[in-house]
């Protein structure tokens, strides 16, 4: 590096108070401060109430599913064929199901497939769609072509045909649905991802690093991607909900996971009765209702994170 | 190195882009020096292919645009260098100053973050000396607390402090060539003025050549070593300020010039000077001179809307692009 320090030094700022000095001098409380990225994150964050309730949500369905081990109230998938199957009650908070197990402990553990399920294709089809999607805007010309086109390809499969066929073919387990999932799911994040690098790297900053002597790697992993946050989180979080979906949906349907693996999904195949007989209404009510608050709460989610990603909406 | 070797060299840069309506002719045939440690104004209006001839200088040009001529950096040509070449030398021998800071500076990145980022690209430092760097530039740029502001995003600057933080990118490897594009043009007059300064003490200290790139004559005036003209893509008229103000030999420097206001001239009827007409399409481009439509001393049915005018050399580093240029002062204008 060739810099070397002034022979003389120029005019120091000190001696002559720039216009700007004095500007700053004028407005009270106008010293800048700095705060740390961590800080800024969570006041933004924290601002959006209905995403501080979202995350509350998931923490203690996260924690109540994946701590089942220790906190669910019977073993998992223990009979008690002594019990009168019934309603909600002080031993059975969610009630009990024909076999006399214990619905509270069913959904705990159930819970554990689903959100895994969710969680993994949310990030493994993030993954794919923004390395895609990024690789399509950013390049342009053939390889945004084939790129897009293959993509286009994955997009008109039949979803729920292919995920039966697959799921059948790599055996009904969670790890075989994660995969499936994720490579039906990517596209979507793909194709947001591409156009947003598309307008982001028509900005002037991106000329600017390029004249900076940035390559091309460096100004979409550090220039483009970063600017493109929100809309993938948003659609990250998306995908959580409609993996978690997908899976009940298949399970329902009696194409997916199948006893003794637990899910949401099963326990609402398994809750079949519940059509017919309202006095049963409640082995729907409660995974359903697992189901829902997931969905919402990982949407709300999102819509806090990607606010509380933007430095610019401070103001 | 030597005052009278040019650092960098334009020779017949010529900019086409094909377009649906027509090839535009950004750039044509243009030539000039830069010399070390001195500022070259680059004058002339909207569409005069000044922004488009830095672009070429840097190799930023869109992949559809048609170039040829030649560009030399320290007598290596640059023009068509190979990409990791040319990152090499942007940013670290050639560095540009953006007109809208607002919009070169990324709104998610902290200020001091993307100027570390301009010297990362280039050197190996480590982070308590690149961040000890960063802070000496924001000071050298008249940035106040430069310890806090580093650590703030670009929203959270005034403009002309965002324009000092592009400045203390665009020096921050000591760049030999600095290519600032119209870098006040979006400020204020008061800011304007510091920030002219802040160019100026930079290049006390760098012995940076710069190319000052704008459409305000009086930026120049006030900055300039030397004064290119440009029009419709060519150079009208090369000078030291001096020549250009006060001894210009080209028709549309003079029109320039006589429609600047100016506090010791009554103007008649109150109302300034104006250039007739309207600059031309670079699709359409005039025959001969392209400024002759517009220019008060043409010769109708001779050689202005035929032939292209020759450079004439009308004193030591002084040339016009005019066919007239020896003999204008004498000639009759039809105004």
């Amino acid at each position: 590096m060739t810099i070397s320090p002034p022979a003389q030094p120029p005019t120091p700022p000190t001696s002559a108070p720039t216009i700007a000095d004095a500007e700053l001098a004028l407005v009270p409380g106008a010293e800048p401060v700095a705060r740390s990225n961590w800080q800024l994150f969570r006041r933004r964050f924290l601002r959006h109430k209905l995403a501080v309730v979202a995350i509350l949500i998931l923490l203690v369905l996260i924690v109540a599913c994946f701590g089942a081990g220790w906190l669910a109230p019977y073993p998992k998938n223990q009979t008690n064929l002594l019990i009168t199957p019934g309603g909600p009650s002080a031993k059975h908070w969610f009630g009990t199901n024909p076999l006399g197990q214990d619905m509270l402990t069913q959904v705990m553990y159930g819970g554990q497939i689903s959100l895994k399920i969710g969680l993994a294709v949310a990030f493994i089809s993030t993954m794919v769609g923004v390395f895609v999607g990024a690789l399509a805007g950013y390049y342009g010309g053939w390889i945004d072509q084939g790129l897009s086109r293959f993509t286009d390809l994955f997009l008109i499969v039949p979803e729920l045909a292919i995920l039966g066929v697959a799921i059948q073919r790599l055996g009904r387990t969670d790890n075989a649905f994660i995969i499936v999932l994720a490579g039906l799911g990517w596209m979507y994040i793909a194709r947001v991802v591409r156009g947003q690098v598309l307008s982001v790297k028509e900005k002037e900053f991106i000329e600017a690093a390029r004249a900076a002597g940035a390559s091309s790697r460096r100004i979409i992993v550090r220039h483009i991607l970063p600017n493109c946050i929100g809309p993938i989180m948003v659609n990250a979080t998306l995908a959580i909900a409609a993996a978690v979906i997908a899976e009940s949906t298949l399970t329902y349907l009696g194409l997916g996971l199948q006893p003794p693996d637990t899910s949401w999904g099963i326990l609402l195949n398994q809750a079949e009765s519940a059509v017919t007989s309202t006095s049963t209404f409640y082995l729907v009510l409660f995974p359903g209702l697992m189901l829902i608050l997931t969905v919402l709460a990982v949407n709300f989610l999102g819509d806090g994170l990607r606010d509380a990603f933007d430095p610019r909406s401070e103001h | 190195m030597d005052e009278a070797t040019p650092l960098l060299s334009v020779r017949g840069l010529t900019v086409d882009f094909p377009t649906d309506d027509g090839v535009v002719h950004a750039v044509d045939d243009l030539s000039f020096d830069v010399f070390p440690n001195e500022t070259l104004g680059v004058v002339g209006e909207s569409g005069s292919g000044k922004s488009v001839t830095s672009l070429a200088i840097l190799g930023l040009l869109p992949k559809s645009a048609r170039v040829s001529g030649e560009i030399r950096f320290r007598g290596e040509s640059i023009l068509g260098a190979k990409e990791s070449e040319l990152r090499a030398l942007r940013g670290d021998r050639i560095a540009m100053i953006f007109q809208d800071a607002l919009a070169a500076l990324n709104p998610v990145l902290k200020v001091g973050d993307q100027v570390a980022e301009a010297i990362k690209v280039h050197h190996d430092l480590s982070k308590p000396q690149l961040e000890d760097r960063v802070v000496e530039l924001f000071d050298l740029v008249g940035i106040s607390q430069p310890r806090q502001r580093v650590k703030q995003y670009p929203h959270e600057f005034s403009g002309g402090m965002r324009q000092r933080a592009m400045i203390a990118m665009s020096i921050a490897n000591e760049p030999d060539v600095l290519i600032a594009d119209e870098p006040t043009t979006a400020l204020d007059v008061t800011i304007q003025a510091q920030v002219l300064e802040v160019l100026e003490r930079i290049q006390d200290r760098t012995r940076s050549a710069i190319m000052l790139i704008t459409h305000d004559l009086g930026v120049v005036a006030g900055v300039a070593d030397r004064i290119i003209v440009m029009y419709a893509g060519r150079r009208a008229e090369i000078g030291t300020v001096d020549e250009i103000f006060y001894e210009s030999k080209h028709p549309y420097t003079k029109g320039l010039l006589a429609s600047l206001p100016r506090v010791d001239r009554r103007v008649v009827n109150e109302r300034l000077h104006r250039i007739e007409g309207q600059p031309p399409s670079l699709i359409f481009v005039p025959p001969g001179c392209p400024f002759h439509p517009r220019c008060p001393y043409a010769e109708l049915n001779g050689r202005c809307d035929s032939e292209r005018p020759p450079t004439i050399t009308v004193g030591p580093g002084h040339f016009s692009v005019c066919h007239f240029a020896e003999t204008l002062d004498e000639r009759p204008t039809h105004q």
